[in-house]
């Protein structure tokens, strides 16, 4: 583990607990992300309000958590891997405040498809397993950060790709769909928006992740065709 | 100790013994000689025991070969005896602690020990299948980095432990957890978690049983109650009103049917087990496509499929009534122009019954729960289509008694197989 010891155990008390806070504000954007899509699935529009309010409460974390990091750097001026444990947090928070930011999207579109009155239909399946695919992708990058995991951080950007292709082929069904009957375009144009935000919430997990490699290894595998393990 | 002292005074005295005289018959300085030599030599013999017992002390092992020189003797063999006794105890302690972590892995429910920080100490094999966590990789993580459900984690910080709390996770399948927080020695926290998945979904049931039924009889009431109410205060003419009446005896007739498919499925829940009448299956599923034409009206497709080799026994009419019911189904959520295709055919274990269908199908999420009574994909549509929502559960439970499986595929859009599996008792041959 990276939690080697420090002279001041105080500090040691620190960094954990930063990183429990980090993990705490991942298991509300885990949550979020569920009740979006069980509101897809269900059509059960009440629990979109409770998404766009409890979105607030992740972005007050965000704010809360990136302080904390300035202030570690501030005080402590970490080094080596503590540095980049603090480095790769602040980089974590925002892109989970981003994949929250997806998932009330996702509860807004939910909203204005069953306000209109039109069901997804066939549209219901593939939507749905694509966004447990997600879903999965997050809770795995988490537990990978908790555990200061590379290998399932590797995981999961590999599994980016499945949950990349699976979109464009929902994207080629929907457009399908849309030329047989014009009708549909109302509908079909918000199923894209929320594939849309369901396929970033995969690339936020995957940034994760790639921050995990970083905290771990030092490697920063960004924008790179690197092979990770 | 009092004999080593002994031994090494008498070895002393020995060498004066020697060098007294040799000084007084020889020469003094050769006498101090022989003196020194003897101290020597004992100092020499203690020093080499004394490197035995530091190089043994440095990595103890039990070895009944390590043995010390004269008075030596002893003092090794306490040792052996004192390493030995230690060994044994840690080792019975060892063998204790096991048999009590094997108890705590054949609980059925989660056990899960946290120490001051919750920092996860003990967990067995049932709370890591639950929790998605694992005892060797995840000994000293806070519990709440694994398991960040909101809910979870203001409960265990809240400290108020009166009320389990109940978690539905996500991980891997979607269960239900009690889970009991027990604080002991101290501050310390012991987690019990019970699986409570089937218990939460037969209270589901049950809830929404009475919530259904009363649903279902209050609907055609409210209707009739309302066109009483206009008959007691409006004088109609002849036409509406029998129009009017009609309307009545539907709405009573729907109520009719409703109890009456409650008492079926009531008797066959409290009935004997059914009689074994061999039923002849080459002319029942004749039948049933007769009757699946006459009511699909020319708009299906009918096809029957048999290989005829076998028969079946059991009770005729339970059984007439339940494949009736899944062909009438197939005919009813099939669009106009569609197949639907009753088979009977020998599988491995025994023979199968299916109706499949071209029909708009069934979410798969539906599925697990489409026997159970009142349950419905679509509100709306299969009340117009005329169904009571209680012929899959008699369906299920009839052929339950005959120790057959429903099996259910379906793929929406596609269309629906209905198979009820009957095992080799069940069927005779031709």
């Amino acid at each position: 583990m990276n939690e080697s010891q420090h002279l001041s155990s105080q500090f040691d008390d620190e960094l954990s607990r930063l990183r429990t806070h980090v993990l705490q504000m991942g298991g509300l954007v885990e949550t979020q992300v569920s009740a979006a899509i069980e509101a897809y699935t269900t059509g059960e529009v009440a629990s979109v309000k409770t998404i766009v309010e409890t979105d607030r409460k992740v972005n007050e974390l965000e704010k809360a958590i990136d302080d904390d990091c300035a202030h570690i750097i501030a005080k402590r001026q970490p080094t080596a891997s503590d540095l980049r444990l603090v480095l790769g947090i602040s980089k974590i928070v925002t892109d989970l405040e981003r994949a929250g930011d997806e998932a009330k999207k996702i509860a807004k579109g939910v909203r204005r498809i069953y306000e209109n009155g039109h069901l997804p239909g066939q549209y219901g399946v593939g939507i749905r397993h694509l966004a447990e695919a997600a879903l999965a992708m997050v809770r795995q990058a988490l537990d990978a950060f908790a555990r200061l995991d590379t290998p399932q951080a590797a995981d999961v950007i590999r599994a980016d790709t499945d949950v990349d292709a699976e979109f464009k082929s929902i994207i080629r069904q929907l457009i399908t769909h849309m030329m047989e009957d014009p009708r549909t375009i109302t509908t079909s144009i918000d199923i894209i928006w929320i594939a849309r935000a369901i396929e970033r919430i995969g690339d936020h997990a995957k940034n994760i992740s790639e921050q995990v490699v970083y905290v771990v290894e030092g490697r920063d595998i960004r924008h790179t065709k690197e092979k990770v393990q | 100790m009092s004999s080593q002292i002994v031994n090494a005074l008498v070895l002393i005295l020995l060498s004066a013994g020697i060098a007294i005289p040799v000084g007084h018959f020889v020469v003094p300085w050769a006498g101090w000689a022989v003196f020194c030599a003897g101290l020597g030599l004992q100092m020499l013999f203690n020093f080499r025991n004394f490197a035995r017992l530091d190089r043994w002390s440095q990595h103890p092992v039990v070895d009944a070969s390590l043995e010390g020189e004269g008075a030596w003797d002893g003092i090794f063999g306490r040792l052996y005896r004192h390493e030995k006794e230690l060994r044994d105890q840690i080792a019975e302690r060892d063998d204790q602690i096991d048999r009590l972590f094997a108890a705590l892995q054949a609980l059925t429910d989660g056990v899960v020990a946290l120490d001051l920080n919750q920092n996860i100490v003990y967990c067995n094999t049932t709370a890591e299948a639950q929790l998605g966590v694992a005892m060797e990789r995840d000994r000293g993580q806070p519990i709440v980095n694994l398991v960040r459900q909101p809910e979870f984690v203001a409960y265990l910080s809240a400290g108020e432990f009166e009320r389990p709390l109940t978690l539905r996770t996500d991980r891997g399948s979607d269960r239900v957890l009690s889970i009991f927080v027990i604080p002991y020695a101290g501050n310390r926290r012991l987690m019990q978690i019970k699986d409570v998945t089937q218990t939460d979904r037969l209270d589901r049931m049950r809830r929404d049983f009475v919530a259904n039924v009363s649903h279902e009889l209050r609907t055609p009431l409210t209707v009739l109650a309302g066109f009483l109410e206009t008959l007691q205060e409006i004088d109609l003419d002849y036409d509406d009103r029998k129009r009017y009446l009609n309307m009545m005896a539907e709405q009573s007739k729907r109520m009719e049917t409703i109890v009456q498919d409650l008492l079926t499925l009531s008797s066959i829940e409290s009935a004997p087990p059914p009689e074994n009448d061999l039923v002849d299956m080459t002319s029942l599923v004749d039948k049933l496509r007769r009757d699946g034409e006459a009511l699909s009206a020319g708009r299906h497709q009918v096809v029957a499929d048999t290989d005829g080799i076998f028969d079946l026994r059991g009770s005729e009419p339970e059984l007439v009534s339940a494949f009736g019911n899944l062909v009438a189904n197939a005919v009813r959520y099939t669009p106009a122009g569609g197949t639907v295709r009753i088979e009977w055919k020998a599988t491995p274990q025994g023979a199968e019954f299916a109706v499949e269908d071209t029909g708009i199908g069934i979410d798969a999420k539906h599925i697990p729960r489409l026997t159970e009574r009142f349950y419905r994909v679509d509100r709306g549509r299969s009340r117009d289509a005329g169904g009571t929502g209680l012929g899959l559960a008699i369906v299920k439970h009839s052929l339950n008694r005959h120790q057959a499986q429903l099996d259910i595929k379906s793929t929406p859009g596609v269309g629906s197989r209905f198979a009820a599996r009957f095992p080799a008792s069940r069927i005779a041959r031709v």
